[in-house]
C-alpha cells in the first residue's frame, strides 16, 4: 500500500467528487427543496463541471491544484456552497505545497479547509450544515493516523464518520443558511450540505483505495 | 468620493435598486457597481465578480458593499480575499434598498467611508420609526437646550409632500458640503433635533407641508451653510 498521496491521486479525488455529485444531483436538489432553495445539486454539479474543465492539463502541484479548484468554485457555483466549498479548497492548498503528501499532511490540509468553512459560515457542530459531516470526519482521520493508519485507512474511517454525521442532521433544527428561516420545520430532513460533504469524503476514500 | 457595490442574487433586483438610489444622488453621484446573478444569469452570487466590481468602484477613497442575503454575504466576504485593497472595503449590515439609498446620498455629499458606513448601518431605523414600532419616538431635548448653537433660522416647509425623499436628500447633500454641524428640528411636532447630514434621520422626522422647522449650525462655515439651506427651504427645493 502506498504511503504517499500523489497530485494525480488528488486530481482523481476531485474528478470522483464531480462524478458523485452528478450521480446524486437530483437527490441533493430534492433535499434542498425540502428545506432550502432547491438548487444545491444543480449548483454543485455546475461548479464541479467548471472545475473539471480546468484540470486538463492538471496543475503541476497540489497547491496550484486546490487554488484552481477553489477559485473556480467561488465563481461558478452560484449559491452559498460556492464560497463555502471554495474556501475549503483555497485553505487546503497552502497546507499541501510540500514535496510529499502523506496521511498527516493531508489530514492537516483537510483541517485547514474545514476551519476555513467554519470561519466563513460561522457554523458550529449541530447547526445542521456541512460542518456536521466534515468535523467528525476530521476527528476520525486524526484518530486513525494516530493509530498508525495510512491515508487510505484514514479516509475509510473519515468517510464512515462523515456518513454518521450526515445521518445525525436529520432531526436537527437548522440554525444557518436558508433552512434556518424554516425553524422547527427544518427538522426531519437530511441536510443537503452535510450530504454533499459526505460525498466529498467518500470520493477521497474510493480514490485512495483505488490508488493503493 | 467613496464607491459603492450592490451585491444581489438577482441582476434585475440590483439594477432597479441602484436606479432608485441614484435618483437621489444628484448631479455628482458616487460610482456604483453591480455584482449580481449566478454564472448562467440565474439567481446566485459570484465572489470573483464581486471582487472585480469592488476594485472598479475604488477610486482610492474606499468602497462600501451592500448585499441582499445568504450567499451574497458569504460571497462578499470571500471576495475580500481577492481585492487589491481589502483594508479600504466595508461590508454593510444595512437592508439592501434602504442601505443603498442612504449610501448614495451620504457618499454624494462627500462623506468618508466610515461616515457612510455608520449612516447606512442605521438604515432600518427610519422605517421602524415611521411605522411607530420603535417605542422611542417621544419628545426629547430641543435644539435650544443644547446651548452651543452659533446660528439658526426658522422657516416653514412649503413642499406639497413635505420634506419627502428628494428634498430631504437635497438638504442632506447641501448640509454635508460645509464644514459645519448642521441640525434640524420640527418645531410643530416637537421632534428630536437630528443631524442635517443624516438622510434617514431626516426622513424619519416625516416633516409635513406647513411645518415650521429650526435649522441650526455650528462650525467655521455655519453661516454660509444656513444661508443656502434657508434659500432651499424657502424656495420649496425648486418644486414649486
Amino acid at each position: 500500500m502506498s504511503e504517499t498521496v500523489s497530485t494525480a491521486d488528488l486530481v482523481s479525488w476531485i474528478r470522483a467528487f464531480r462524478d458523485a455529485v452528478q450521480q446524486h444531483k437530483d437527490e441533493l436538489t430534492r433535499l434542498d427543496s425540502e428545506i432550502g432553495d432547491a438548487d444545491h445539486g444543480s449548483n454543485m454539479a455546475r461548479g464541479l463541471d467548471a472545475v473539471v474543465a480546468k484540470l486538463d492539463p492538471a496543475p503541476a502541484g497540489a497547491g496550484d491544484l486546490f487554488k484552481t479548484v477553489g477559485m473556480t468554485l467561488v465563481s461558478s457555483v452560484g449559491g452559498a456552497s460556492g464560497p463555502l466549498y471554495g474556501t475549503f479548497f483555497l485553505r487546503m492548498g497552502p497546507a499541501l505545497s510540500v514535496d510529499e503528501v502523506d496521511a498527516t499532511t493531508l489530514g492537516a490540509a483537510l483541517r485547514a479547509g474545514v476551519e476555513g468553512v467554519v470561519a466563513r459560515g460561522k457554523a458550529e457542530l449541530g447547526d445542521k450544515t456541512m460542518v456536521d459531516a466534515l468535523s467528525p470526519a476530521l476527528d476520525a482521520w486524526d484518530a486513525a493516523v494516530a493509530d498508525g493508519s495510512d491515508a487510505a485507512g484514514a479516509a475509510r474511517a473519515a468517510a464512515e464518520a462523515a456518513a454518521r454525521g450526515r445521518d445525525a442532521t436529520e432531526p436537527l433544527v437548522a440554525r444557518k443558511g436558508r433552512a434556518s428561516y424554516l425553524g422547527e420545520r427544518s427538522a426531519g430532513h437530511l441536510d443537503p450540505g452535510a450530504t454533499s460533504a459526505t460525498l466529498l469524503i467518500e470520493a477521497l476514500r474510493d480514490t485512495l483505495a483505488d490508488a493503493a | 468620493m467613496i464607491g459603492l457595490v450592490a451585491v444581489s442574487h438577482s441582476r434585475v433586483l440590483a439594477e432597479a435598486a441602484v436606479e432608485l438610489a441614484l435618483q437621489m444622488g444628484g448631479e455628482n453621484p458616487p460610482t456604483v457597481r453591480v455584482a449580481a446573478g449566478g454564472p448562467d444569469g440565474d439567481l446566485g452570487t459570484d465572489a470573483v465578480a464581486i471582487a472585480a466590481a469592488i476594485d472598479e468602484a475604488d477610486s482610492g477613497d474606499g468602497v462600501l458593499v451592500l448585499m441582499d442575503l445568504g450567499s451574497a454575504i458569504l460571497s462578499a466576504e470571500t471576495a475580500l480575499e481577492f481585492v487589491a485593497a481589502p483594508e479600504r472595503v466595508r461590508l454593510s449590515p444595512a437592508p439592501f434598498v434602504e442601505g443603498l439609498v442612504a449610501a448614495v446620498v451620504t457618499a454624494a455629499g462627500g462623506a468618508d467611508l466610515a461616515t457612510v458606513a455608520t449612516e447606512c448601518a442605521t438604515a432600518a431605523d427610519a422605517k421602524r420609526r415611521q411605522l411607530g414600532t420603535d417605542g422611542d419616538t417621544g419628545v426629547s431635548a430641543s435644539g435650544a437646550e443644547r446651548g452651543e448653537t452659533d446660528a439658526s433660522f426658522e422657516a416653514v416647509v412649503t413642499n406639497p409632500s413635505g420634506l419627502h425623499a428628494r428634498p430631504a436628500a437635497t438638504f442632506v447633500k447641501t448640509a454635508s458640503r460645509y464644514d459645519a454641524d448642521v441640525r434640524i428640528v420640527d418645531l410643530d411636532t416637537g421632534s428630536d433635533e437630528i443631524s442635517g447630514r443624516s438622510l434617514l434621520a431626516l426622513m424619519a422626522l416625516g416633516i409635513r407641508r406647513g411645518s415650521r422647522v429650526r435649522v441650526s449650525a455650528t462650525g467655521p462655515e455655519a453661516q454660509t451653510a444656513l444661508a443656502e439651506l434657508r434659500t432651499l427651504i424657502e424656495d420649496g427645493f425648486g418644486e414649486r
